[in-house]
């Protein structure tokens, strides 16, 4: 049979990272072709190159045969290649018709928009899913299930053959994950071809025909999925040795620095309990989107539904804590939160790094204080975080992802803290600042810190920590020391759970 | 729904307290007071709906009138007020969109070049505007004062724009994205959005431009500084029809209900012999009232 689409040799380069290596794909029609790897092996940046939102820098895109280049995604779409990515692309002012039919609007003889077609036509590729929605309705009032639909739904009326879908439950319940493979099987059947790319191990073995595991941008595998098991499954995806990025495990003392006692993530989850001792690196692993971030982030107040009881070196912190005193209310006490998105949420990229560092030496005195001269404690932090730049001025957004995320952790290391929350600490950073920065960390730690981190990555959670939670479904369902454990262990304490 | 409520309460009090107010010739005259500004809220609509502003509208006006004045015949100034105002338009749209200024400082800077040019075309007001445009505003057709018409024509013409054309979808396309901080979405979906872009600035200007030429026919003579401050009251006009400043949602019925409101207030303190700068200070209350009440995220008013 002739497959759809093919995609041979394709490379992608970011800065100086390769996020996408010499791999090649074929899609065949009427089967649902599941894309594996860890989180930044790729998958995500070779989907938008199918889908027209970023251009390869090398390799061939063949439609049917036919060697196509998409340059954006409208220009994929009208090649018959519907895209429904985790951040959603509908315009939530307008209505579900209008965002069918935008930027391609049927007109009247008169020159007004023919809205009376694009209602029909919208409620017959809602239909065909088995939906009723008012076309008229505005998209900001729909569900995030329904907004996943109506995408399909979109590719559905522009007649595509091949729907990629990028993590299309992870926003969703239960009930209505049941309904959108429903509507994937309806779509196999129908002879599509459709990319299926989850975390889910279990969602995988339930719909998908055949896998492709990508890891480090390198094809590993492409493989019949009816002859695999979950395991071998994690094998494929797992495949490196631990590497010898780590620094060797520290001492810890029996004092602790964080207890929850009875914490609930959301009002109706289980409670959960956990503490850290002093020179502890402890983490919270488990599947992607499990409760591990909402978990840090209910102790910065960036997350309001927490009930239960926290205690600092035993003073206890008021929960649930407030959006705009949460983190106020941990640096007084001594606890620095770094958040995953150091673009969005952690640095001023337009600031020089002196004052990202800074900010927080001087967050701990009184707006009105006179300033103080950090100068010193700047050059110190860049010295002994190896942050390569032109100088102290130079600005953060200039810098590499890995020197970044140093000045990011170079603020909360240089303020002199006690616990640190951390979110993915290496995200986006190469494997030579990674390994500086488990160092630092360790340091940190060492030096009478401790540290509760989360990270998409277990190795690397394996490799960094003393000990393990594995979180799933906003509880806590394992406790391993983290010596002994492996990827598969958590990998099963989570999916038996 | 606050503001249409704000201009029924206060014509019913205007109704019950003065007697002019409700003079066909009270009327008539309302109408003619607040077409400019409907016109011009209506032209900075359309750069409102995709997220930006025109500071520029103002002295626009100004420079209309004085185009106007100019000792030459009708059928000259005329196609050249809108010929410029296209052009002001299209340098606003490219300097926003090809060399990515603020539309804030892009559009001010374009109101101080043509506030200096129109001050050297005249320098004080004067000059004599052509008979065609008086007759246009102040005669009446059937009986009916001529603003009427303009109103009528207007908001057809803006009402086929902007609900009624792809182009004005695809606007509002563009600021829901802007507004969702998605800039991209819009053109991911195939819509053109720097065109797009420049074509609401060369719509907000023409719009202008004819508030310009409106004005020029009720004060007879070429100004320049009927213009000033105008942009601050189509914005506001704007905001208090209900559109979303930072873009995607707005209704024209809104914006003209806004603007509407803007002048019946000033039309009442007026007749009610309210002090002109309580006024200025009462208009800014209602703005802040209107805008801080609003739930945000919703369609029209």
């Amino acid at each position: 049979m002739a497959c759809l689409v093919e995609m041979s040799n394709i490379s992608k380069s970011f800065g100086g990272s390769k996020a996408v290596d010499g791999v090649s794909l074929k899609l065949m029609p009427g089967t649902v072709h599941a894309l594996m790897g860890e989180n930044g092996a790729g998958k995500s940046t070779l989907m938008k190159i199918l889908a027209g939102v970023h251009q390869s820098d090398s390799g061939k895109i063949f439609r049917d045969g036919r060697k196509v280049g998409f340059e954006t995604p409208r220009e994929a779409l009208e090649a018959g290649i519907s895209t429904v990515f985790q951040e959603l692309s509908l315009l939530a002012n307008l209505t579900i018709a209008e965002n069918m039919f935008l930027g391609r609007e049927p007109v009247t003889a008169f020159g007004t928009i023919d809205r009376a077609r694009m209602r029909r036509e919208t409620r017959k590729a809602l239909a065909a899913l088995g939906l009723e929605l008012n076309p008229d309705v505005l998209v900001s009032e729909l569900s995030i299930a329904e907004r996943q639909f109506v995408e399909i739904a979109h590719g559905i009326k522009a007649d595509a053959s091949v729907f990629i879908l990028d993590e299309p439950t992870a926003a969703l319940n239960a009930a209505d994950v049941e309904v959108m493979n429903a509507q994937i099987r309806r779509l196999r059947d129908d002879g599509k071809a459709i990319v299926y790319i989850s975390h889910r191990i279990d969602e995988i073995f339930g719909i998908c025909d055949t896998m492709t595991v990508l890891k480090d941008g390198k094809l590993v595998a492409t493989r019949p999925l009816s002859g695999m098991t979950p395991d071998s499954l994690i094998a494929l995806m797992v495949g490196r040795e631990l590497q010898d990025l780590f620094p060797a495990r520290g001492t810890t003392s029996s004092e602790t620095v964080l207890e929850l006692e009875d914490f609930r993530i959301d009002p109706d989850s289980k409670p959960l309990s956990l503490h850290v001792n002093k020179g502890e690196i402890v983490a919270l692993a488990g599947l992607e989107g499990q409760g591990q971030q909402q978990l840090l982030r209910s102790l910065a107040g960036l997350y309001r539904a927490s009930t239960g009881s926290a205690f600092i070196k035993g003073k206890a912190l008021p929960l649930p804590a407030q959006k705009p005193s949460g983190i106020r209310q941990l640096q007084a006490r001594k606890v620095g939160f770094v958040p995953e998105d150091r673009k969005e949420e952690g640095l001023f990229l337009g600031l020089s790094i002196a004052h990202n560092i800074a900010v927080g030496l001087s967050s701990v005195h009184g707006e009105l204080s006179i300033a103080h001269d950090y100068r010193e404690a700047i050059a110190e932090t860049m010295t002994s975080m190896n942050i390569r730049a032109s100088g102290p001025s130079a600005p953060v957004g200039t810098l590499s992802g890995g020197n970044q995320q140093k000045v990011l952790l170079g603020r909360y290391l240089a303020s002199g803290l006690d616990l640190l929350l951390i979110e993915e600490p290496t995200r986006g950073v190469d494997i030579g600042a990674k390994a500086e920065i488990y160092n630092l960390l360790r340091s940190f730690a060492d030096a009478g810190g401790a540290i509760l981190v989360l990270s998409r990555e277990t190795v690397e959670l394996i490799g960094l920590c003393d000990r393990i939670y594995v979180v799933h479904g906003k509880a806590i369902v394992a406790e391993l020391p983290a010596e002994t454990a492996t990827e598969h262990q958590i990998l099963n304490a989570a999916l038996s759970a | 729904m606050l503001p249409l409520l704000i201009a029924i309460a206060n014509s019913v009090y205007l109704g019950l307290r003065t007697d002019q107010f409700l003079g066909s010739e009270n009327l008539f005259n309302l109408i003619a007071q607040a077409m400019p500004l409907v016109i011009t809220a209506i032209g900075q609509m359309f750069v409102v709906v995709v997220g930006d502003l025109d500071l520029s509208v103002g002295s626009l006006i100004s420079f209309t009138t004085a185009i106007l004045a100019l000792d030459a015949p009708g059928y000259v100034t005329i196609p050249a007020v809108f010929l410029f105002a296209v052009l002001v338009g299209l340098s606003n749209g490219l300097v926003i969109t090809r060399l990515n200024v603020h539309p804030i400082i892009a559009t001010l800077a374009m109101q101080y070049v043509i506030l200096g040019i129109t001050r050297i075309l005249r320098p004080v007001s004067g000059g004599t505007v052509p008979d065609i445009v008086i007759q246009s505003v102040g005669g009446s057709l059937f009986g009916v004062p001529m603003p009427v018409f303009w109103g009528i024509a207007v908001v057809l013409v803006a009402w086929k724009l902007l609900h009624g054309s792809r182009f004005g979808l695809h606007l509002f396309a563009i600021g829901g994205g802007v507004a969702n901080g998605t800039p991209d979405a819009a053109r991911n979906f195939g819509v053109p959005d720097r065109r797009n872009i420049l074509l609401a600035y060369v719509a907000c200007s023409c719009f202008t431009a004819l508030a310009g030429v409106f004005l020029a026919g009720r004060i007879v003579s070429g100004d320049p500084n009927v213009g000033l401050l105008f942009e601050l009251d189509a914005i506001t006009a704007v905001a208090v029809g209900g559109t979303q400043l930072s873009g995607g949602i707005g209704s024209l019925q809104g914006t003209v209900i806004g603007a509407l409101v803007l002048a019946l207030l000033s039309n009442g303190m007026n007749l009610t012999n309210v002090s002109p700068f309580i006024q200025t200070a009462i208009k800014g209350g209602l703005l802040l009232l209107v805008v801080g009440l609003q739930t945000r995220k919703k369609m029209g008013l």
